[in-house]
Formats: C-alpha cells, structure tokens, sequence
C-alpha cells in the first residue's frame, strides 16, 4: 500500500504549528504534524499528589534543572530535560533555553497573555532609526489578530491605545481594591497608561485544546509523536525542499517523510538549529543573527498596600512615544498585581515574630514586573556547536546573547518609575530593584529567523516564507524582526494563520 | 462439608485502590551528610526559624534539618559549600562570642549571631558567606517545613488553602 500523500509537513505542535494546522486543514489541506514529545492524556497522565509524597518534597531533584527555573518538582516532567536536550553557552553570558517537547508544547504552560504589536513595532526603524522594519505593516495583521483573539478567547479592556491596539475580546469587567485604584490614578496622573490584562481565558488555552481538535475534526490532520527530526532533505535539481529526516524518539529508529511544502514551527531556536543542520535558507548569512527576547525585571518593586489588597493590570509602553525622551530607546510594559502575602524573604524577621508578621500582612502584597524591549542585535547570535549533541544525536546549539545599556537604562528608569508610582499610591517599598533574569528566562526568545524585503539581509518574506527555498515556511517567533514589550503569542498565531491562507492559495494556484 | 465462602465478586473484578505510607510515616532519616557539630546547629537553627506554635508542628516535627542533610547532600557542589561553610560560620561565631556551640546558646545569645536575619532582603546575595547561608537556610527550612507530612495534616484540615497537593505530571516514556 502506498503512503498517504500529504500536502503539508509541519514540524512543531505548539502556538505556530498549531495554528497553520488548523488554518490549513480547514481550507482542505491535507497536512502530516510531527512533534519530537509524546501525545499524553490530560486525565490519566497527571494525578493529585500531597508534596511530602514526592521524593524531594517538593523541592525537585537538585540540579536537574539548572537552566528551568520555572520547573518544579510536581510539573518536572513536562520540561524538556537538559540532559538528553544539552547545549552551550559562554560561562560569561548565560542563557537560560527552556523547551517542552510534548504536543501542545509550551502552549501547555504559557502564561496566556496575549497582547497585539503596533506599528510602533513593524516600522520601528521609521519611527527611531535604529534596526529594520518588518516587511509587514500592523494593518497587513490586523484582520488575522481579530480572527485570533476569539479562537484563543483573550479577555481584555479596549483602551484605544495606539501602542497597543485593541482587539476581538471578552470583556473585563473585573473590579480593583482601593489600593490598585490609587496606583492607577497615580499613574494616571503622570501620563502613565493603564490596562487590564489581556489573556486567553481557561485553565488551559492550548494548542492542545484550542487548535488541534478542531483541525483533527476535518478529517485532514495527522499527528505523529515522538518525532525527533534531524535535518530537512532537499531535491538537488530543483532545489527545493522534499522532506525531513526524523528518529523515532523511543526506539531510535530513523525515518524518512516526504513533503510537498514543509512548515517549521518547532519554536524559535529549535527552528533556526533544524535549518543550520540542514545547511539551507542562509544565502544572506543571517541565519541564526539577531536573537533577542524581553527582558525580565521580577518583582522590579514588592510593596505592602495599607489596605488588603485586590484587583491589578498592566502598564502600556509609554516611553519614547512621541519624541526619544529617555536615556535609551523603545520602552517596557509592566505586569502588577495585589493580594496575597509578600514572600516571607521580604520581612527582616524569623521564628514566631516571622509568623505573626506573615499573619498581620495576608492580602496587601503588591508586586510588579518589568517586562522591557530588548534591541535585536546581529552579534546576539546561535551557532551549531558540533561538541554538543543531543540524545539523539543531533548537534545543538551555542548561544550567545547579552544585554545592553539600552536594557539596563531601561531596567533602572522601570525601578525607579514603579517606586515612585508604590510610595505616591501610599504604599510601603519592601525592595526595588532592576537586576533582570539572564536572557531567554523570560521564554520568548524570538529572531534568528527573521523575516525582511530583501535576501540579502533576511532569511524569511513577507509570507514567512524562505527567500532562498519557495517550498519552506517558517512560521514561530524566529520570524520577528522587533518584539516590542508585548507577549509574542499572539503575535505568532497570528503570522502562523496568515501565512498558512498564503501557502493553501499558492497551492490552489499551483505555485507550490 | 464446609460451604465454600462466597467469591468476592467485586474483588475479583476490580483491583482495589490500597492507601500507602511514605517513608516519613515510619522511620527517620538517616542523616550523614553533615558532621556531627554542623547537624547539631541546623537543627537549633531549624527550630528558631520555624518552632512549633501551639498545634502547628515547626520545623524538628517535620524533621526539616534531616531532609535538608539528605538534600543538601544530592546537590550541587556551591549549594553544599554554602551549607557546610554557613553552619560552620554558625558555630565559629557561636564559641568567639560565648564560648559554646551554636546548639548550646540560648535565644538571645543565638539572636545576636544570626544578625545577618535582620538585615534587609536585597536582590543579590550577600557577600559574608553566613548572611548567604542564612537567607538560603531560611527559605529552606520553611520549605522544608510547610512541605512535610506533619505539617500537610495539620494545617490542611484547617484552611481549605494551605492543603499541599498539586498536580503531578507523570514521566513520560
């Protein structure tokens, strides 16, 4: 019996795979997913456990992550493991790489946050000078956002700000504690712009939940798991890409599948480190240059309000709007909350006087978090290192990328803007602070891919779609070109879905 | 004759779900990873930083100061450094002020060494090996603590909050 023939390959089950599968599958699109995790059951596959009945009690199995600080002991075995998944840094510049090798991937985990890019962003370079443009413009995007939104079901509040476009949304109509009521008419005061949260809605908004069944539904979806691919195969006569080589995760049996168009979603770095290792798609040199994320500022400020607390939101880029009026470019957003109890890190006390303190405090912690632009730079980079290989045996990747003094002047006026918004709200300052977490803690490392109008300094179309190879798209966050302060979900589904309708109406017309 | 017992028909059809123990139900720890001295004044600071408060178990019932020796022990090289050095400052500083060990001071003496608890909470590590002990130690030990099973069955019944149990992903193949 012959194999079923398959329109599509796509490599990658997460927010971009997952998206270009359902786009594509509903336009009749016969597609093949491959992931390199396991399928699981969300039922039988987790279990409710008491933390003394875990071996190290709660604390995880010391050293296993050293790079995951978002792992614990109860959730370790979604994580990628850094044994079997190694790669190499400078000891100097650390760079924390956190994967998940499951269908669904880090939609599994992610914190759903889900915020649109401006053209504050896609003409960035227009608007400050400094790096490039996207080859798209915020309204070339708009239309596949409001399609989005709705499938990810984000609630928000429309605020009308053109930093932050409004969207498709649930609405909020949540209420905020007098504490949060004042921050916010302090930042008010002070220009400063406000928002609810903007985050799709469900215990869990997966790729799992959200995207595949749907695409299953058609009848046009097949997902192979435990996947692990190698490298992409190309037809030497044409040039063209014609299939990937995998390993089969548990028994290491290779495999060969063949593909007419080949989609790569594997996430931002595995992307980029699959095409090094294929040795394609870099005419321009580009491959792998311009890595960049959001810097991370956790807990910038951690105050106590006077009353207990409630309520919480988000604090919009407001800087270098209208003219550059800071000691660096872009600008950061803010994530804060109230409620709860600070950590007892945060009380100069032990024993029983830690306790009581704990007790007279419940309910008015007030923290936030910077959440800065990092300028994408050509010498933050990846490379394969040939010494580090995986348990695969597939080559991994060096890393190397360093913040700035346009990130560390970010970080300081962040501190410094969110003490005086805590002290002007009557709040009491336990700890400010501006030391960001190493890059790719924040896990939306983005570029390296990245899309542009010319070959020469690009890797990606305007479509997503390799200039050097008409037959290759890449759809997740290594597409970027700038990042902004947002959440780059969002924003990757949406490319995702737009370049997925371009791929099925290339197709149609028999250019692909 | 005897009549044969009925069969258990559910039994025989159904395995039963059997409530185990762990380990902590039936036995202790056996502690070896710090010396004697060193265990000695993590248990007294075990019970400073966390004592029993009125039916609340602290830290000694939840027998924190040996499951921090066993995963002290499994950790990576500066974590245990951090340890063995800090509670050997614990001690130094103990017998320079008062002659005795750390274990030995009463809770005004050991409040005078543990001063680096009073000092502000800062976003990097102290410099002084025994402050950088001190607020790893206390982080731990609460952990430690709240994490236990004497803890767990406690304030569990209590406060519907404090329950401590999570979801557990299983390993995967």
């Amino acid at each position: 019996m012959a194999l079923t023939p398959y329109d599509v390959l796509i490599i990658g089950s997460g927010a971009s795979g997952g998206m270009t599968a359902h786009t594509l599958t509903k336009l009749g699109v016969k597609c093949l997913m491959l992931d390199a995790g396991p399928a699981f059951d969300y039922d039988k596959d987790r279990s409710l456990r008491p933390v003394y009945d875990l071996p190290y009690r709660g604390f995880g199995k010391p050293g296993r992550f050293p790079h995951i600080t978002q792992a614990n002991e109860f959730t370790a075995a979604i994580w990628a493991d850094e044994k079997e998944n190694p790669y190499s840094y400078d000891p100097k510049d650390p760079y924390y790489w956190v994967r998940i090798r499951r269908i669904g991937g880090k939609t599994l985990v992610w914190g759903r946050a889900s915020w649109r890019l401006s053209d504050y962003e896609f003409k960035a370079k227009d608007h400050d000078g400094f790096g490039d443009n996207w080859p798209l413009a915020y309204a070339d995007l708009a239309p596949y956002y409001d399609r989005c939104e709705p499938l990810l079901r984000v609630s928000g509040r429309k605020e009308g700000l053109p930093q932050l476009p409004d969207g498709v949304f649930l609405e909020d109509q949540s209420k905020d504690g007098p504490s949060v009521t004042r921050f916010l008419e302090e930042a008010k005061k002070r220009g400063i712009p406000t928002t609810k949260q903007r985050r799709a809605q469900g215990a869990l908004a997966s790729s799992m939940n959200l995207l595949l069944p749907d695409a299953m539904a058609t009848g046009n979806l097949t997902i192979v798991p435990n996947a692990v691919v190698r490298e992409i195969t190309t037809d030497r006569k044409t040039g063209l890409v014609n299939g990937v080589n995998f390993v089969d995760r548990r028994s290491k049996r290779e495999m060969h599948a063949k593909a007419r168009v080949l989609v790569v979603g594997a996430s931002t770095l595995e992307s980029t480190r699959l095409l090094l290792n294929s040795g394609i798609a870099n005419s321009s040199g580009v491959l792998g240059h311009y890595l960049f994320d959001q810097f991370y500022v956790k807990n910038t400020v951690q105050a106590l309000t006077p009353e207990a607390g409630g309520g919480g939101g988000y604090i919009a880029r407001f800087t270098n709007l209208k003219s550059k009026d800071k000691n660096y470019l872009r600008g950061y957003a803010v994530d804060f909350g109230s409620g709860g109890t600070p950590d007892p890190k945060y009380f100069p006390l032990y024993g029983e006087a830690l306790q009581k303190a704990l007790n007279a405090n419940r309910g008015r912690g007030f923290n936030a978090t910077t959440m800065g632009s990092v300028l994408p730079r050509f010498e933050n980079h990846v490379s394969i290192d040939k010494n580090v290989i995986d348990a695969w045996g597939v080559p991994s990747l060096r890393i190397q990328a360093r913040y700035t003094d346009n990130e560390f002047n970010m970080a300081k006026d962040a501190m410094n803007t969110l003490a005086e918004l805590c002290q002007a709200s009557g709040f009491e300052l336990l700890e400010k602070h501006d030391r960001m977490v190493p890059p790719g803690e924040s896990i939306h490392e983005l570029g390296t891919c990245r899309m542009g109008e010319s070959p020469k300094t690009s890797v990606l179309n305007k479509w997503n779609q390799a200039h050097d190879v008409k037959n290759l798209f890449v759809v997740d966050g290594s597409a970027f070109v700038t990042g902004g302060s947002q959440n780059p979900t969002l924003t990757i589904s949406a490319l995702a879905m737009r370049a997925s309708e371009y791929m099925a109406e290339q197709m149609r017309k028999g250019d692909l | 004759m005897l009549a044969l017992p009925a069969a258990p028909a559910l039994l025989a059809q159904e395995m039963p779900k059997i409530e185990v123990g762990v380990p902590d139900a039936g036995a202790e720890t056996v502690a070896h990873f710090f010396s004697a001295p060193q265990l000695a004044a993590l248990r007294r600071l075990s019970d400073l930083l966390l004592p029993a408060m009125g039916e609340t178990p602290g830290a000694l019932e939840a027998r924190a100061p040996e499951f921090l020796d066993f995963l002290i022990g499994e950790s990576p090289a500066d974590r245990k450094q951090l340890y063995r050095a800090g509670l050997d400052a614990l001690n130094a500083g103990a017998r320079r002020k008062y002659g005795k060990a750390f274990a030995e001071l009463d809770a005004a003496q050991a409040d005078a060494v543990l001063a680096p608890l009073h000092e502000r909470w800062t976003y990097d590590a102290p410099k002084d090996p025994l402050a950088a002990f001190l607020r790893e130690a206390k982080a731990d030990v609460m952990a430690a603590t709240v994490n236990s099973r004497e803890w767990v069955q406690v304030v569990s019944q209590r406060s519907r909050t404090a329950s401590g149990t999570g979801i557990y992903w299983h390993p995967i193949e």
